[in-house]
């Protein structure tokens, strides 16, 4: 029912760059889990969620970034966010994870010099 | 409010289908002149309602087909009004914030804001659930102001 969800990931520098396109909700955020599993489970330390195409998020993608986030901690890592829209930053200064390990970038550029 | 228009739509408590409501919400908010800013609140706010009800509701029933969430739209002169209804087994409303309900969010991979989501975002919410007989969730949102 939702149209053209993916999820993309690549490599810059050593660090995994997950690009995300469609809608991030309770149908999608099982694919977008798996896929961040798999780099947890790589053993890197950090990455980066390009959410410039997504259309929509809510609290359940939110909830699957935290557990990512929590997952990274553990090993003093972070996500890197990368997001320019308003309503999509709005959400995540209601969620209050902005204040954790999860910090927002405007471009993909300057998360990943914060990084290296 | 005789004048009121009202919708409804049923539909089994699938994941598959938040994606449905929320586009004919928000088709009913573009309706009513909301900004895209106000419009975005209103879906996000169906979904998380909607959501509620998926994860929480059924979750010992796997019959999508006869697990069922009723939203209602009805289009006042000074806001719209959204009625979420699931036939469940309802649940503590004072859990609502808590830690407990925190943990009980995070082993779903969820955040347990959903309802705090749509506190925040709407203008006017209402929250009603019986053990056994299911949840009901209402929302509002003023209507924009017209030059």
């Amino acid at each position: 029912m939702v149209m053209g969800f993916s999820v993309e990931i690549e490599q810059k520098e050593q660090v995994p760059i997950v690009h995300i396109s469609g809608e991030i909700d309770v149908y999608t955020c099982p694919e977008l889990r798996s896929k961040l599993v798999e780099i947890i489970d790589t053993g890197k330390k950090n990455l980066i969620l390009d959410l410039e195409n997504i259309q929509y998020i809510d609290s359940t993608g939110l909830g699957t970034i935290a557990y990512t986030a929590r997952t990274l901690e553990e090993n003093s890592g972070n996500v890197m966010v990368v997001c320019t829209r308003h309503q999509i930053k709005k959400i995540f200064q209601v969620s209050g994870l902005e204040k954790k390990n999860i910090k927002l970038f405007d471009n993909e550029t300057a998360a990943l010099k914060e990084l290296t | 409010m005789s004048d009121a228009l009202s919708m409804k739509l049923t539909i089994p408590a699938a994941s598959e289908f938040v994606g449905v409501v929320r586009l004919a919400i928000s088709g009913v908010a573009t309706r009513m002149n909301y900004t895209i800013e106000e419009i975005e609140d209103i879906k996000i706010s169906i979904s998380e309602a909607c959501t509620n009800a998926i994860q929480h509701a059924y979750e010992n029933s796997d019959n999508i087909n006869e697990n069922k969430i009723e939203i209602e739209a009805t289009i006042f002169s000074d806001r719209l009004e959204i009625i979420v209804q699931d036939f469940g087994k309802g649940f503590d409303l004072g859990i609502l914030g808590t830690d407990e309900q925190k943990e009980k969010s995070q082993e779903k991979f969820g955040l347990g804001l959903g309802l705090t989501f749509v506190k925040s975002l709407m203008d006017d919410t209402e929250f009603s659930s019986v053990p056994g007989k299911g949840t009901t969730i209402k929302m509002s949102k003023k209507a924009p102001v017209t030059a």
